[in-house]
């Protein structure tokens, strides 16, 4: 009975070890070595790093490397295949192990925590890297009750960050992606991730790096560089140029210390939802946003939802449509509706005294209603899930309900998110949507989507979602993402961060003077490219 | 220790041997009620995932499947699930009854 059920869900098989077989097929490290790479080279580098972190810790065939292979992403050439994965406890190590790497010519691809999910997860750009797992450095540093501040490492997840704000009964809130309990606040912000608070803008809230340099130097940007400084994490710009950005979905350096502002919490946190019943409603509902978010009467980021995404985090879509037919907006709109949900469902939240909230609240509703849209509030929605995930994430809250999505098509596990930045105008969103609907409907896949509302930009959130144990389909897949990449470009719409898959191809796109630029400093701070090539196509 | 009281009392366990995480300490080693409770268990039966609790897996399978992933679920690596862990925590869900509370088609 149990084994009929596990297979019905379609996520874990009769099986297992059959399972972790197939994977291990799927896997298909042909153990391509980085270019100018020799065996011999990878070997050296292979054994040098066990004696800097201990065998337990180095990981060199292809077997032990698979959990750092999983992607969801399309990979139908199998390019994002690490060679091997290296996992350090201290900053000490990480030195070492960034001196091997330049000895041997041997790239190493770090991560903080790995769960870039739909973005390539713990995989590099190119063949032939070494993962940096810095997941084992996980000490939270300090945290300022005062102040509002917390210095970190890259394997610190937001888990762990929470459960220590409550255990010690810190009045502060974390600001999560909706992945937070396995993902980390230095992994997401270095990749220039967003959440739901008001302090949903990472890099924004950013303050303060340790950086180890491709010469295996230790830089501290900001105050950091100040002997006996007290305000490494209260002051962000230091003197001179300011170069935390460089950090950021780069490869220039390996942060290894990171410092952020947290929220206080809030006396009064009040989740709102606003229903609307068209697809056709994309302009107004951004027109009507953009004004309460440009003012900051509504200081988080909104997610504004389409139908087709909320659905597909809890239902399959055999539930809505057989399979083998379109996603018609009849049929999502019937479903949607039998979940308290419209076409496009907008949450944001209002954070402040009674006071401040009791005054705000009714401008926004006018503004919102006149927009033609229902205003919700937990009075209205109860506990439906929907509302329940948005209300627990725009307080900062942990759930990974939204991995759901990731069996929205038959067996599932494919996901390629392409995130398209617009101008916070209305007529921008409605191109945007219209033409993504196009190319999608075009390759076959559901527009699943999203815009995240931040202060004066749209990111367009688009989940393309497919079935990767098909390997025709994760093949369309591939085709699919590129065609949007390509097509969204020709209209000066680029995407604000990308996957593995797609990094060179979003580069050429920001222009051959950026290009230059990336490559120049690349070539000055890390001569023999060690560090995370083709990371934002910087090779 | 709010949260780890509140696991234990979900679990209806006398005492957990959980110490929480300290400033400037390396998290420490979670037991598996934990571990289920701050990674698994936001998937399996919250409708994300399927339940696994009450179904005695095989321990192999279970360990194969965290390590691998399947389909949409993501692998775990040995450092966000140690070795250690993992062993204690297939065992543990391998021989943990369903709870009522846990749902997913
Ligand atoms: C259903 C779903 C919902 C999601 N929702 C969101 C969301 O709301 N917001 C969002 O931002 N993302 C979201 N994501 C994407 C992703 O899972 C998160 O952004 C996640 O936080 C990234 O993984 P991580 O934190 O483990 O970072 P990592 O994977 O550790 O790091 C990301 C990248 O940053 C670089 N990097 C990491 N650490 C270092 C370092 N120490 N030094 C130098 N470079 C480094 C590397 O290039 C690495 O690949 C979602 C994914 C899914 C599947």
């Amino acid at each position: 009975m149990s084994e009929f059920e596990l297979n019905r869900r379609g996520l874990i098989g009769a099986s297992v070890l059959g399972a972790a077989m197939v994977g291990l097929a799927s896997c298909d490290n042909k153990g391509t070595l980085a270019p100018g790479v020799s065996k011999a080279d990878f070997a050296g580098a292979i054994k040098a790093m066990r004696s800097v972190v201990g065998d337990e810790w180095v990981f060199g065939d292809p077997e032990a490397v698979m959990p750092w292979g999983k992607v969801y992403v399309p990979d139908p050439n199998g390019r994002h295949v690490p060679l091997g994965a290296v996992c350090p406890r201290t900053v000490e190590e990480v030195q070492e192990i960034v001196r091997i790497a330049n000895k041997y010519k041997q790239p190493i691809w770090p991560i903080s925590t790995g769960k870039n999910m739909g973005y390539g997860m713990a995989a590099p750009a190119t063949p032939g890297q070494i993962v940096l797992d810095l997941k084992r450095m996980n000490r939270i540093l300090e945290v300022d009750a005062d102040l509002g501040t917390c210095l970190i490492e890259p394997g610190v997840t937001y888990q762990q960050l929470k459960d220590y704000l409550d255990d010690n009964n810190i009045p502060l809130w974390i600001d999560v992606p909706t992945v937070g309990p396995i993902a980390s606040p230095v992994g997401n912000t270095l990749d220039r991730g967003v959440g739901y608070t008001p302090y949903g803008e990472h890099f924004t809230f950013q303050c303060g790096m340790e950086v180890v340099l491709p010469n295996a130097e230790i830089l501290r940007t900001g105050m950091g560089s100040i002997e006996g400084s007290t305000a490494w994490q209260a002051f962000k710009w230091g003197y001179g140029p300011y170069v935390d950005g460089l950090f950021t979905q780069s490869n220039f350096g390996i942060v290894t210390k990171m410092g952020m502002w947290l929220m206080p919490r809030p006396p009064v946190y009040k989740p709102f939802m606003i229903r609307h019943d068209n697809m056709a409603d994309v302009p107004k509902i951004i027109e009507a946003m953009r004004p309460l978010r440009v003012s900051s009467l509504v200081a988080n980021c909104n997610l504004m939802m389409s139908a087709s995404y909320q659905l597909a985090m809890f239902k399959r879509r055999n539930e809505i449509v057989p399979d083998g037919q379109p996603l018609d907006d009849a049929s999502v709109k019937k479903a949607a509706k039998a979940n308290g949900l419209g076409m496009w469902n907008t949450y944001f939240a209002l954070y402040g005294t009674e006071q401040t909230v009791a005054a705000i609240e009714p401008i926004i509703r006018a503004q919102l209603t006149a927009s033609g849209g229902e205003v919700l509030t937990a009075a209205e929605m109860g506990d439906n899930p929907w509302f329940h995930h948005h209300a627990t994430l725009m307080e900062g809250g942990l759930n990974l309900d939204e991995i759901g999505l990731l069996r929205w098509r038959g067996a599932g596990g494919g996901l390629a998110w392409f995130a398209p930045v617009a101008a916070a105008k209305g007529a921008e969103a409605e191109g945007q949507t219209k033409l993504a609907r196009e190319i999608l409907d075009k390759h076959g896949f559901d527009y699943t989507a999203a815009y995240a509302i931040g202060w004066r930009d749209l990111h367009h959130i688009i989940a393309l979602l497919y079935d990767k144990s098909d390997p025709e389909q994760e093949k369309k897949a591939d085709a699919c993402y590129q065609d949007l990449v390509t097509t969204f470009g020709k209209k000066g719409w680029a995407s604000y961060r990308t996957g593995v898959n797609s990094m060179e191809l979003v580069a050429q796109q920001y222009g051959q003077t950026n290009r230059d630029f990336n490559k120049l400093l690349k070539n000055a701070i890390d001569p023999n490219g060690v560090i995370a090539p083709g990371k934002s196509g910087i090779a | 220790m709010k949260v780890m009281i509140s696991i234990a009392a979900g679990l209806g366990l006398a005492s957990a041997a959980y110490a929480a995480q300290k400033l400037g300490e390396y998290q420490p080693e979670r037991p598996p009620e934990v571990t289920y409770a701050k990674v698994c268990g936001y998937c399996h039966g919250k409708n994300v995932g399927p339940i696994i609790l009450g179904r005695k897996l095989d321990t192999d399978m279970i360990k194969a499947v965290t390590r691998h992933g399947r389909n949409g679920m993501p692998a775990f690596r040995p450092t966000e699930v140690t070795n250690a862990e993992l062993d204690a925590l297939a065992v543990w869900i391998s021989k943990s009854p369903a709870r009522t509370e846990e749902h997913g088609k």
